[in-house]
């Protein structure tokens, strides 16, 4: 039975494969490889760095085997528990530096190696080899544990912070179908459709990136379910997004959540209604997204606490998304609340250039 | 039994709700829709042209919220009964169930409409604060008998209120009226919007216009949209200094 895939990344060992890790491995066993020539008392110093060289090949050799050794039985160690993949390794690690050691022995009888005993040297070889392994692989498996709970902990992030729809916005929606089945059944229909389409993405996996289109089309969809249970007298929108790049990349439900704080906060509490502006522009690399709707007078205080929520989730996942290089502003101004979105113009194809 | 079937007044700001409404109390042949109204004002000048027996009020509307309108339409002279209703409001529902207040939950479902309909009552005096204080909203209105019926005031149209003996008189920009609110309790309400310049006034913010001193050394203030004065006491004195010189 071959080990899954989920299984070997659960696996604390790194990857010994990956030539970081190589490279990683040949700086480590270069260091101890200067322990170990540094460490003699009684050597006159032009014996260390004859020493130096010979113990170098001898330590990278072991070190090497080693790596290369775990890279092989990696697909056949995932299928282990943690203790028993530390058992495992750790006799797999000394297997290999004893055979190192014995080959090294038969072929290098006639260098000056100070051997004296066969035996001798490969024990101690094989106690250095004991010591040092044991805290290389506690090593691995406390960095892996701490990169999982790091991996946990955004992941868990993210998920608190996955915008939701809000309640008052289904069982509205839900109202409103109910009475458009028996006067208006395609109305109805439309409008359940559109409600699925929304609750998929929203209770979809969180780092669900969009196209800046599709982002746009779902907007639409929303919108759509609005104008049924507000009428296009009392909710107008203005769309000025033409300028915009449809294969910008965003995180899911970014426009949507401030879409609904403008008609919930704003539009809804208006007697006339009012209207939604949508802008968008391309500075270059730069795009900017603004929305503007107006307030109703008398509320405006009980407005702005209902707005920071989502607006404070929104830029928390505009920065996880494009770290740091996109931002969330609000003007307050007049009786108009606008928010405006600023985010790097990143595409599907640059991404795969950049790794 | 058309002529005395129940009168039903339907109130909510989105057409497909007040439609679905209409056809389930059609369905129940419970009574008769003698109206509907899109928000709270329209509702209260509605109860009293049609002389209506229940009223279905929804709670998030704009201008004027359900809540409020409950408020106002207990003081009418036969004051209806009020079933709320609404899709969700976590406050107010977590206040109705304290009080026991009949509401409707949407999608409403026609045997709760039923059951609303045939056991609806009048909200006690303790009922209504209880939502008021739930609904977190200060209400935009103030309610007054007048000509025989209830006149509505925006709070935005209110000069000064002025207590005098046991009423206090609303001067707003169209008249004046007399309600029965206490001075303290308006000041509580509209906190930030009004200031107290007397035991007996409560002024506008936006109305001051300047602070002038008599030749016998007492304080009148004069208002940007009244030509009364009036009297500043010693004791409000620093505050309503302070207040003008932050306005500027």
């Amino acid at each position: 039975m071959k080990a899954t895939k989920e299984q070997c990344e659960a696996l604390f060992l790194p990857n010994f494969c990956g030539m970081r890790m190589v490279f990683v491995i040949v700086i480590i066993a270069q260091l101890f490889a200067f322990v170990l020539a540094l460490a003699p008392l009684s050597q006159p110093s032009d014996i260390r760095w004859q020493n130096l060289g010979l113990i170098s090949l001898f330590v990278q050799w072991c070190a090497l085997g080693t790596a290369a050794t775990l890279c092989l039985v990696r697909p056949w160690l995932c299928r282990f528990t943690n203790t028993q993949t530390a058992i495992l390794s750790y006799m797999i690690m000394l297997l290999v530096i004893g055979l190192i050691s014995e080959v090294a022995f038969w072929l290098t009888p006639r260098l000056d190696l100070n051997l004296q005993h066969h035996w001798n040297f490969l024990l101690r070889n094989l106690l250095i080899g004991a010591i040092i392994s044991g805290p290389v692989l506690r090593y691995f498996y406390v960095q892996h544990q701490w990169r999982r709970r790091i991996q946990a902990e955004s992941e868990a992030r993210l998920q608190a912070l996955q915008s939701r729809i809000r309640p008052h916005f289904l069982f509205n929606s839900m109202n409103t179908i109910a009475s458009l089945i028996r006067s208006q059944p395609e109305q109805a229909e439309m409008a359940v459709e559109n409600l699925a389409d929304l609750f998929r993405i929203s209770l979809s996996d969180v780092r669900q990136r969009f196209t800046l289109q599709e982002e746009l089309e779902l907007c639409q969809r929303y919108l759509q379910i609005e104008l049924l249970r507000l009428g296009d007298e009392r909710l107008k929108v203005v769309w000025n997004t033409d300028a915009l790049p449809d294969d910008a990349l965003i995180p899911a439900l970014t426009l949507q959540p401030l879409l609904e704080n403008a008609i919930y906060h704003g539009i809804e509490l208006l007697t006339e209604g009012g209207v939604i502006e949508i802008s968008g522009q391309r500075n270059n690399k730069q795009i900017e997204i603004s929305l503007k709707n107006p307030l109703a007078k008398s509320n405006s205080t009980t407005q702005h606490k209902g707005n920071q929520l989502a607006q404070e989730n929104i830029r928390e996942r505009l920065h996880t998304f494009f770290t740091r290089k996109a931002d969330l502003s609000v003007i307050d101004k007049d009786n108009y609340y606008t928010v405006t979105l600023t985010f790097p113009y990143e595409t599907q194809r640059h991404e795969d250039t950049d790794r | 039994m058309k002529h005395n079937a129940m009168k039903i007044l339907i109130v909510d700001d989105e057409l497909p709700a007040r439609s679905r409404l209409r056809n389930l109390v059609a369905d129940l042949q419970a009574g008769e829709v003698v109206a509907e109204a899109g928000n709270g004002q329209q509702a209260l000048t509605l109860c009293q042209q049609h002389q209506v027996d229940v009223v279905l009020l929804d709670i998030r509307m704009p201008g004027m919220d359900g809540v409020e309108a409950a408020n106002h339409l207990k003081k009418l002279e036969h004051p209806p009964a009020v079933i709320f209703t609404t899709a969700y409001d976590e406050y107010a529902l977590q206040a109705f169930d304290a009080h026991a207040i009949d509401y409707l939950l949407k999608p409403i479902r026609k045997e709760r409409l039923q059951e609303a309909l045939k056991k609806a009552g009048h909200l006690t005096q303790a009922q209504y604060a209880a939502i008021e204080e739930a609904n977190k909203k200060v209400p935009q209105y103030i309610s007054a008998h007048a000509q025989g019926g209830l006149k509505l005031i925006n709070i935005e149209d209110v000069i000064y209120f002025y207590a005098e003996h046991k009423y206090v008189t609303v001067f707003h920009k169209d008249g004046q009226v007399l309600i029965e609110e206490s001075l303290k309790s308006l000041e509580q309400k509209y906190q930030g919007g009004f200031i107290r310049i007397h035991r007996n006034a409560l002024v506008a913010i936006n109305q001051l216009q300047a602070l002038e001193r008599s030749n016998t050394g007492h304080f009148s203030l004069a208002l940007k949209e009244s030509e009364q004065k009036l009297d500043v006491s010693r004791r409000h004195l620093p505050f309503v200094r302070k207040l003008m010189k932050s306005l500027g």
